[in-house]
């Protein structure tokens, strides 16, 4: 256990390190949350809500959902990264298991983009931008939770489809295609509501929307009560599966390795 | 503490025809070609040896040390390094091995060397106060201190592999598999390099396996070699033995005023010598081996004075180096010592 907290520690050092990374990253984020806000400033000039939803809670969905967004994809191009180059046969020469040690740097690197990155950002949409809080405490404590879980699938989601880089030759194509589908399919544009209903049907057999919308429509109050509890159960169901996906199919990514040498 | 019985490794490879219907092809129908990498390899290395792992490029070397990791399964045949069967228990042999592979580096590219260290510690669960001996020690043998605040990848290739030698010896490992350690290195690294091997070996009775082409390496540090082709084991013994078997070769380079497309051994000679085939692109220069007990240097010099303008020529004798080359060229030709281990 402890190696793979040292992992995360160092992980959470090595980006300290980037500091200009880290500004511009900030700045681009600031500049993403003024050209959010004044979009849907200017479409709500002409009506006081859209789908039953008035403008606060509008642009408190697109901005929590924009920041969790930032969390739910995982070290899926590490992961990609070392298959392709092949030194996942060094990796593997070592007493760790290597998902594990992937997934505790990603903790580690999500801490630090927490603090450093989410957190004042966070801070600063909601003294200047009519950002809500939770309709109750259960609302919060609740999104917390789903919120976590959210993260957790991404994480998963992205380490699957990064194992497919034992398989296919080029994942750069699957890649851009997971990051659109996400972006789509999840919520983190629009709440899934704006979308026509038999979108939504389809969406909720779909592992994405437990990544974005769930929380964030339990934060906005979209989601409350037993339909926020089964939604919950819902991305409890996403998360054990993906992670039984994933042990499987390294399992059988290995044997490869093992076996066949690559 | 390496035991390989009869070992063997497989590959199957998906054979497909060329050009844009061979790749429609082979989406339906695969054939597939078996390589045999590793053929029946047996060997035995007791604790603390020192072992010369040669071979030609794809001779099967890289393979064999793959199994020993356990990073590849066997297609048949039994390994056991320190009495774990690696490719079963891979984490487990993963804590008392070590490896530096010329190629590729192990150490954390963005962090500096002391901290990659730290986590190595961690990794391998390194007792405090034996990391900071061995660290110190280490440092001290391979110059390490001005690296230590650096981030990896600011290292240049003699550093670098200075650091990666320190990394895989750093948990005191039984066992460590050196793959090419020197390559690409100048002189004074690779010395450095090859005192610290040894005085590793001396101190904490590492067993060590080294991989590489340079003959040098082998000569320094190890006692016994092992020599590979084409996937089976052709020699193994200690270094004096093949000196002595070989150590009547001798080799003579002639660079000729022609070039040596339709060179052929003067008729007096070509009972005793052959020539060397070639590896590099020089057209004027051919190696003739010989025997001394056979032929005399002098009469295989002027021998092709006679029937070639020889503009220079150079006289080696039996290194090891020589002696391999001719080996991978024409086989031990029944001088094979085949030791079957029980």
């Amino acid at each position: 256990m402890r190696k793979y907290i040292e992992f995360a520690r160092v992980q959470m050092q090595v980006h300290a390190a980037y500091s200009a990374w880290f500004w511009a990253n900030t700045f681009s984020v600031l500049l993403r949350m003024l050209v959010i806000y004044f979009f849907w400033k200017a479409v709500y000039s002409s009506r006081t809500e859209i789908e039953g939803l008035p403008f606060d809670s509008m642009i408190t969905y697109i901005i929590i959902a924009m920041f969790l967004q930032m969390f739910v994809s995982g070290v899926g191009r590490e992961l990609a990264h070392t298959i392709k180059d092949g030194n996942v046969a060094i990796e593997l020469m070592r007493p760790y298991h290597l998902i594990t040690r992937l997934i505790a740097m990603d903790i580690g690197d999500k801490i630090i983009h927490f603090i450093r990155g989410a957190l004042p950002l966070g801070i600063l949409a909601f003294i200047f931008m009519d950002i809500t809080l939770p309709t109750t405490w259960q609302g919060g404590l609740l999104f917390l939770l789903s919120a976590l879980m959210g993260i957790w699938i991404g994480t998963f989601f992205d380490l699957l489809i990064a194992i497919l880089a034992f398989w296919t030759i080029n994942l750069w194509g699957l890649e851009v295609m997971k990051e659109a589908v996400i972006s789509f399919f999840s919520g983190a544009l629009v709440p899934l509501i704006l979308f026509p209903e038999w979108f939504q049907t389809v969406s909720l057999f779909l592992p994405f929307q437990a990544m974005v919308y769930v929380p964030v429509a339990i934060y906005t109050g979209i989601l409350t009560g037993t339909e926020a509890w089964l939604a919950l159960g819902s991305q409890v169901f996403w998360a054990v599966l993906l992670f039984v996906l994933l042990r499987v199919l390294w399992s059988i990514a290995i044997k490869k390795v093992t076996i066949f040498g690559g | 503490m390496i035991v390989v019985k009869n070992l063997e490794k497989y590959y199957k490879i998906a054979k497909r025809d060329p050009g844009l219907r061979g790749a429609v092809k082979s989406l339906f129908h695969r054939k597939y070609e078996t390589k045999k990498a590793v053929k029946r390899i047996s060997m035995h290395i007791e604790s603390g040896e020192m072992v010369g792992y040669i071979g030609a490029n794809g001779a099967g070397k890289s393979t064999t040390i793959k199994m020993l990791t356990g990073i590849l399964t066997p297609t048949s045949g039994e390994v056991k390094v320190n009495g774990i069967i690696p490719y079963e228990n891979r984490k487990q042999n993963a804590s008392h091995i070590g490896a530096v592979f010329g190629q590729r580096t192990q150490l954390f590219w963005d962090i500096p060397v002391r901290e990659s260290y730290e986590l190595l510690k961690h990794i391998y669960e390194i007792p405090q106060k034996q990391y900071e001996e061995t660290l110190a020690e280490f440092v001290e043998v391979l110059h390490l201190e001005p690296l230590l605040g650096i981030p990896v990848r600011q290292l240049s290739l003699g550093q670098k592999m200075r650091c990666e030698l320190a990394a895989a010896f750093l948990h005191r490992p039984k066992v460590v598999y050196l793959d090419e350690p020197t390559i690409g290195l100048d002189v004074a690294v690779k010395v450095r390099i090859r005192n610290f091997i040894k005085q590793m070996n001396a101190r904490y009775g590492t067993t060590v396996l080294l991989t590489t082409h340079d003959m040098q390496d082998i000569e320094e540090i190890c006692h016994r070699i092992i020599i590979i082709d084409d996937g089976s084991v052709i020699y193994d013994g200690s270094i004096q033995d093949i000196k002595a078997q070989f150590g009547d070769k001798r080799v003579i380079q002639f660079e000729l005023e022609h070039s040596i497309d339709h060179f052929v051994l003067p008729e007096e000679i070509r009972s005793a010598a052959v020539v060397i085939p070639k590896t590099d692109e020089d057209h004027h220069v051919v190696s003739v081996s010989f025997s001394s007990k056979e032929i005399s240097g002098a009469e295989v010099i002027s021998c092709m004075m006679k029937h070639y303008p020889v503009l220079d020529l150079t006289i080696a004798d039996a290194k090891i180096e020589t002696i391999v080359e001719e080996i991978y060229s024409k086989g031990l030709k029944g001088r094979v010592q085949h030791e079957e281990i029980h």
